[in-house]
């Protein structure tokens, strides 16, 4: 069943999808490795999770393929989805349903033992530390509650590959830290990350490589260090970078730009990082 | 389950995670998360709302005993007025096969659009779909669901009808027995058929579904019609003749066409409630007839359930994605491409000029306080920036208008005062149910609403009383209107006499006020803060109980004014005869009593109107937000 390990984790090939006249990904070529970070990284209405949806099976290439993990995501809808864990956008949680009900029903499809499942609800409840509420209903829930269930959830299975669409939003300072942790952690297996973001502080700090991705086209692909090499930002760095990308197209860039920055803000100040960026004028003001 | 974990429980975990559940883990797992679900529903419906579930039940039990009752009474007056066997048997036949083709249609409908909804935009879909489980099963989840959904109502009012029968007949036990797996099997058939074509629709004409559901309504209300104009064009007056009933069988002979499974159902159900001796066409005792029945009934229904789930896993996930990469249409589809044709484009401009002076005529009208009347035309604008919500009611209400206009082909030979008396009141019914559904949909849910904001309205210069007048005087003005004028479009149609004319009027103001009053005081007295859809509000179980108490009201203030003025209506024509009857009838009764059966819907009315009203005023005052 499994192939050899130089096959990519993820391999799309010249992946479009449209939504009628709408383009939102257009001729989409990547591969990523085993054990990479990769951050997909692009303005809000880039293609981010129309590239997702695809990769877990939700929604089919208009043209080109997808592979994950060898396996054909659209012949093989199982099989990838078993090679997957996938955080969407907006998450779900079933209202009536404790937590460890729900972790185990996710245990259950996935083919794990009963005894399995239950030592690896543990060990995923004390990562998270879940224990004080993970017998309630998950309607009781807060944000950042559903959040931590819905990551153990994804991880419950050690997934080869872990897919999260924009996953800091909304969460607290600690749960980032966490978060941001645990997809190295993830990583250093000799798992694949793919996260996609809109702001560049978080891509620069936990990726590996980078994608950037903006009105469905791939327009740069590689680490930190190739886009200084190949002269790409000289002496600005990335975000102003990527300012000017989603500014020179016209499209209202200020309400781009503000949005990229608060949103780049919050989550700087929530890391105990400082951003490269922080020097740079924040839209604060308007 | 065992043997599986056995095997599997010795290797290390992480070099296993890679192995798929089977095929039957993988439903069991759906099983019992389904079985969780329910589990805890059913647990905080008991903690919380026992009076809710008591008054479901009692609401339920009520229903059953009056269709029961009715339907026994119905089948004792068949064999009554039909003594020849072999004829009483066919009309009960014909009866069943069109009861049971009628309701194979309506689970058809009722299982695609249950499906739409669960297959495609379920909150739950995308998640299953991104979890490795087989897309049959998905789908299989989601049709056994729809099946208990779409048919459990059916079902339960089916129930009291066949127990009748079987009571009427004499039935033998087993007649009983064999209910329940006929009417389970038969479910299951149309609802494959219904989400078989879900799937193909949404599969290969994403864009065209509601199309084609109108389209299929459409040809199912042209079918009904042209039933109903057969089954009415009959002289009345060999009313009951065997000519008569030979001629509408004669008619309903495409319900008992052999393919169909109504047939089958009726076929078998009525074999097993024959005595003992074999008909007269087989040799079979009737017991064995009818099980050959039920076993090609849950045969067929096991293969259309087989069909179904291969279809499902063949083209669900397909139909999935075709769906959610649809562009988004906007709107009002042709009418911007014809923008550039002047007429279209006053028509749409003079909307907006009609409504704005409509808001300008509200805000002047001597009702209530200036903050009432801004309140009022709030709520009116916020109903007409919702084209997709008022949409449905104007279908409901241009159907009601179409059968009104069209009301004549239907019934001219039906010239008995009485008798379209009769019709002139069951239309006010009919407009009375249109009416509750528009305030539960569009009245009861914005109480909830308003209380949602209502740390916005607390800051202005409002009583909360105002609140609910205000919403009381839009729930009235808005159904008033439109309720008189049917009414009044039907008793033109109709020729009613003046002095009915006048008492309908009157009736449609209690219909609007008490509905009103319902409306308004149930949604102060069971707000639901939860939700922010107004459809989901309504279709909660405070909106249920709103539209079951509208639907009671409105058959008791009929009643009371419909019964003496039929009466009196049978006198004053001279067709019944002037004997004392069981209640002692004559002249001077008969108007008292019709001026007794105003006078109490009149009252009945006020007390819809007040009771509900004061009950939301307590409730709303002591709430908090
Ligand atoms: N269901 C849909 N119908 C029509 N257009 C869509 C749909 N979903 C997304 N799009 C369009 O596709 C583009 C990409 O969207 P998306 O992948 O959600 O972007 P991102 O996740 O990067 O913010 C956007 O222009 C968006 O408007
Ligand atoms: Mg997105």
């Amino acid at each position: 069943m499994k192939r050899s390990t130089p096959t990519p984790m993820v391999e799309f090939s010249h992946v479009r999808r449209c939504f009628g006249q709408t383009t939102a990904v257009d001729d989409l070529s990547l591969a990523i490795q085993r054990g990479e970070v990769f951050a997909f990284l692009g303005p809000n209405g880039a293609g981010k999770t129309t590239t997702i949806k695809m990769m877990v099976g939700l929604l089919h290439p208009s043209q080109g393929a997808i592979q994950v993990g060898g396996w054909d995501v659209v012949r093989h809808p199982r099989q990838a989805a078993q090679q997957i864990g996938y955080v969407p956008d907006e998450p779900f949680l079933y209202d009536k349903l404790t937590g460890r009900e729900f972790l185990e029903f996710v245990a259950r499809i996935r083919g794990m033992s009963a005894e399995e499942t239950q030592q690896r609800i543990a060990r995923q409840a004390e990562v998270f530390e879940l224990t004080d509420f993970l017998d309630r209903l998950t309607e009781t829930y807060s944000h950042g509650m559903k959040q931590r269930v819905v990551f153990a959830s994804v991880l419950l299975h050690d997934p080869p590959l872990l897919v999260a669409d924009e996953p800091m939003v909304g969460l607290d300072p600690k749960s980032v830290r966490l978060v941001k942790d645990l997809m190295r952690a993830h990583a250093a297996q000799g798992k694949t990350v793919f996260i996609s973001t809109h702001t560049l502080a978080l891509a620069e700090e936990i990726a590996d490589r980078i994608g950037i991705i903006h009105r469905g086209r791939l327009i740069f692909v590689g680490s930190l260090a190739q886009m200084h090499q190949e002269g790409l930002m000289q002496d600005k760095n990335l975000e102003e970078f990527f300012l000017q990308l989603t500014d020179g197209q016209g499209r209202t860039p200020k309400l781009d730009a503000s949005e990229t920055f608060s949103a780049a803000g919050e989550e700087a100040a929530a890391s105990s990082v400082v951003p490269p960026s922080a020097d740079l004028p924040t839209s604060k003001e308007g | 389950m065992a043997t599986s974990w056995a095997i599997r429980k010795q290797a290390e975990p992480s070099a296993d995670a890679l192995s798929l559940a089977s095929l039957s883990a993988e439903a069991r797992a759906l099983w019992r998360l389904r079985y969780q679900r329910f589990r805890w529903a059913l647990r905080i419906v008991l903690a919380e709302s026992r009076l809710r579930l008591a008054l479901i039940a009692v609401l339920s039990l009520v229903l059953w005993g009056v269709i029961f009752w009715l339907c026994l009474d119905g089948f004792h007056f068949l064999r009554a007025a039909v003594a020849h066997t072999p004829t009483h048997d066919q009309i009960v036949h014909h009866v069943f096969g069109m009861y049971l083709l009628a309701l194979m249609l309506m689970l058809t409908i009722s299982s695609g659009i249950l499906l739409y909804g669960m297959l495609f935009r379920g909150p739950d879909i995308a998640f299953l779909l991104t979890l490795p489980v087989s897309t049959e099963r998905v789908f299989l989840h989601k049709f056994q669901e729809a099946v208990w959904l779409s048919s459990w109502a059916f079902v339960l009012l089916s129930s009291p009808m066949f127990v009748a029968y079987g009571l009427a007949a004499q039935s033998p036990w087993y007649y009983y027995a064999v209910l329940v797996p006929f009417l389970a099997a038969f479910s299951y058939i149309p609802a494959a058929v219904g989400a078989m074509a879900c799937l193909v629709v949404v599969r290969w004409f994403p864009g065209a579904r509601m199309l084609f559901l109108a389209g299929v309504i459409v040809v199912l209300l042209a079918g009904g019609a042209w039933v109903v104009r057969g089954l009415s064009s009959t002289s009345p007056g060999d009313l009951l003749t065997p000519n008569w009933f030979q001629s509408i069988l004669h008619r309903l002979r495409f319900s008992q066409h052999r393919m169909l499974p109504s047939w089958w159902v009726s076929m078998g159900i009525l074999e097993a409630s024959q005595p003992k001796q074999p008909a007269p066409w087989t040799t079979r005792p009737p017991w064995a007839e009818s099980l050959l029945f039920l076993g090609l009934t849950i045969s067929n229904a096991l293969f259309f359930r087989q069909v179904a789930g291969a279809a499902g896993g063949r083209w669900y996930r397909s139909a999935y994605s075709r769906l959610h990469t649809q562009q988004h249409v906007s709107r009002p589809g042709f009418l911007p491409r014809l923008g550039w044709v002047a007429p279209i484009r006053l028509l749409r401009q003079l909307p907006p000029q009609l409504a704005a002076a409509a808001d300008r005529f509200l805000l002047r009208l001597p009702i209530g306080s200036s903050a009432t009347r801004l309140l009022v035309v709030k709520d009116f604008r916020l109903f007409r920036r919702d084209p997709v919500q008022w949409s449905q009611f104007l279908v409901f209400f241009g159907l009601v208008l179409f059968y009104f206009l069209h009301m004549r082909p239907f019934s001219y030979d039906i010239h008995h005062a009485t008798w379209v008396n009769m019709v002139s009141f069951l239309n006010l019914s009919v407009v009375g149910l249109l009416l509750s559904t528009f305030t539960t949909r569009f009245v009861f849910p914005t109480i909830s609403l308003e209380g949602r904001r209502f740390w916005l309205l607390g800051l202005l210069p409002l009583r909360r009383e105002q609140i609910l007048w205000s919403k009381f005087i839009y729930a009235f003005g808005g159904s008033i209107l439109p309720c008189s004028l049917l009414v009044l479009l039907s008793d033109w149609k109709l020729g009613i006499s003046p002095l009915i004319m006048g008492i309908h009027q009157l009736t449609a103001v209690l219909l609007a006020l008490g509905l009103s009053g319902i409306s308004v005081g149930l949604g102060a007295k069971m707000p639901n803060f939860r939700e922010t859809s107004p459809a989901r509000i309504a279709a909660g179980f405070g909106g249920t109980l709103c539209l079951v108490l509208s639907a009671l009201y409105i058959v008791l203030v009929v009643a009371l004014t419909a019964l003496p003025s039929h009466f009196w209506l049978a006198f004053q024509t001279g067709q019944a005869a002037w004997s004392p009857g069981p209640f002692g009838l004559w002249e001077q009764s008969i108007r008292f009593w019709m001026l007794l059966g105003i006078g109490c819907s009149v009252l009945l009315g006020l007390a819809a109107a007040v009771i509900p009203m004061r009950m939301g005023f307590r409730a709303f005052h002591q709430m908090e937000f």
